[in-house]
């Protein structure tokens, strides 16, 4: 049974913060940041605003995009690696904020930056299964809250911003523009789980889950996980157009996460793929984790409304290591 | 020793920086010869020069960091270096 992907918006916070007002705190030069990530600026919540805030608003944005209204969601799946609480989840609270939804199943995913992908696999199969007609899939991310602002972090805190994206998932396409959900490729290799992380709060920190105050800023092995980020994406891309009976060459737009514009350079290369055909927001609000390739999609629409028939592939690779790609078709 | 492919690489990636070879057991990385993303070009290189993929496990900063422990990899995946 097949699903679409029949709108998408996305909600940043209004202040920008740039390299310029960055670098200072990190105790670097803005263009060693620009240099070194492609990123010139990123957002930044208030003091007051949180991951689901942002993420609310990205699905109101999504629903006026859509011919359904949040009375019609059925289920809710969210991915972030900077929630509003440990426990409950992100997902409730948008629930709760989102007037007009009924007491539907909410779920949260934590596969960091290819949450994206868990949840449309996951939609996917709650469609197939009849579970659900519409679902509505969301990133958020409020991480600027959880960074160091140390020149020791600054290779992993220039990276990183803030935003929220939202998709609604059917089990009709509602418009031309709607894109069918083709396949979804994911896989994890959990040996590399303590490359990218934050330690705490976790039980396995010791006696105390906050024993140890620098653990609860984000560690990153920044040379493994780009030696993996690339070798991973670019197999998830060869396998699922392999499995489809596809050629590169076929592909009409690439949306990656939106890492580290080195980063994207470098998997164009390794696909041999024109720089065109790849999306890149990154120089504007740097990478937001989770939310990153829903923000992405969201502001690829222009680009793909003007492509008939466009054969669109998602990859995204993140802590875990977790990755994998989807592959759209838009049209029915 | 290195194949020549492999030093030539790591000779140009020096000249192109304006920095000096480093000896045998100097790191690549803090000497300036490879980065982040030259690292990918690198491997690439390396397991097309050898007709090898160097598995996951393996693949991390550290089995390249100087090119002493570039021989030892090769050596233990049975090539004469």
């Amino acid at each position: 049974m097949s699903c679409y992907l029949t709108a998408s918006a996305a909600f940043l916070p209004e202040r920008i913060v740039t390299n310029a007002e960055l670098a200072p705190m990190l105790g670097v030069a803005p263009e060693w940041i620009e240099m070194n990530s492609g990123i010139q600026e990123r957002r930044w919540v208030a003091p007051h605003q949180s991951a689901s805030d942002l993420a609310t608003e990205a699905v109101r944005n999504s629903l006026q995009n859509s011919e359904i209204n949040a009375g019609e969601i059925d289920y809710l799946i969210g991915g972030t690696l900077s929630p509003d609480f440990q426990i409950p989840g992100i997902t409730p609270l948008v629930q709760r904020k989102l007037i007009g939804c009924r007491m539907i199943p909410t779920l949260d995913i934590r596969a960091g930056c290819a949450s994206i992908l868990y949840s449309l696999q996951l939609a996917q199969g709650l469609i197939a299964a009849k579970a659900a007609k519409n679902i509505c899939c969301f990133g958020a991310e409020a991480q600027s809250k959880g960074l160091d602002l140390n020149p020791r972090s600054a290779e992993i805190s220039m990276l990183f911003g803030d935003g929220a994206g939202a998709m609604m998932v059917s089990d009709q396409p509602c418009d031309e523009m709607s894109l069918r959900l083709d396949d979804v490729l994911i896989e994890t290799d959990g040996n590399f789980a303590e490359d990218l992380c934050l330690r705490a709060p976790g039980t396995a920190n010791g006696a105390r889950w906050l024993d140890c105050e620098s653990q609860i800023f984000p560690q990153m092995n920044g040379r493994t996980v780009i030696l993996h980020a690339v070798r991973k994406l670019t197999e998830a891309a060869q396998l699922i157009l392999e499995r489809n009976g596809l050629s590169l060459e076929e592909l009409d737009l690439i949306i990656p996460h939106q890492a580290n514009l080195n980063l994207l350079r470098t998997l164009g290369k390794k696909l041999a793929v024109d720089e065109s055909k790849v999306f890149s927001n990154v120089d504007r609000y740097g990478n937001t984790s989770g939310a990153s390739v829903f923000i992405a999609f969201s502001e690829a629409q222009e680009q793909i409304k003007l492509i008939p028939k466009a054969k669109i592939l998602i990859l995204a690779f993140g802590a875990g290591f977790t990755w994998g790609a989807a592959l759209l078709t838009k049209g029915t | 020793m290195l194949p020549n492919k492999i030093l030539t690489y790591l000779n140009q990636a020096a000249k192109e920086a304006r920095i000096e070879m480093p000896n045998q057991n100097s790191s690549l990385f803090e000497a300036g010869i490879l980065d982040s993303f030259s690292l990918v070009e690198f491997v690439t290189l390396l397991e097309n020069e050898f007709g090898i993929r160097v598995s996951d496990a393996e693949l991390r900063p550290e089995t390249f960091e100087t090119m002493a422990k570039i021989e030892d990899y090769l050596s233990t995946a049975g090539f004469a270096v």
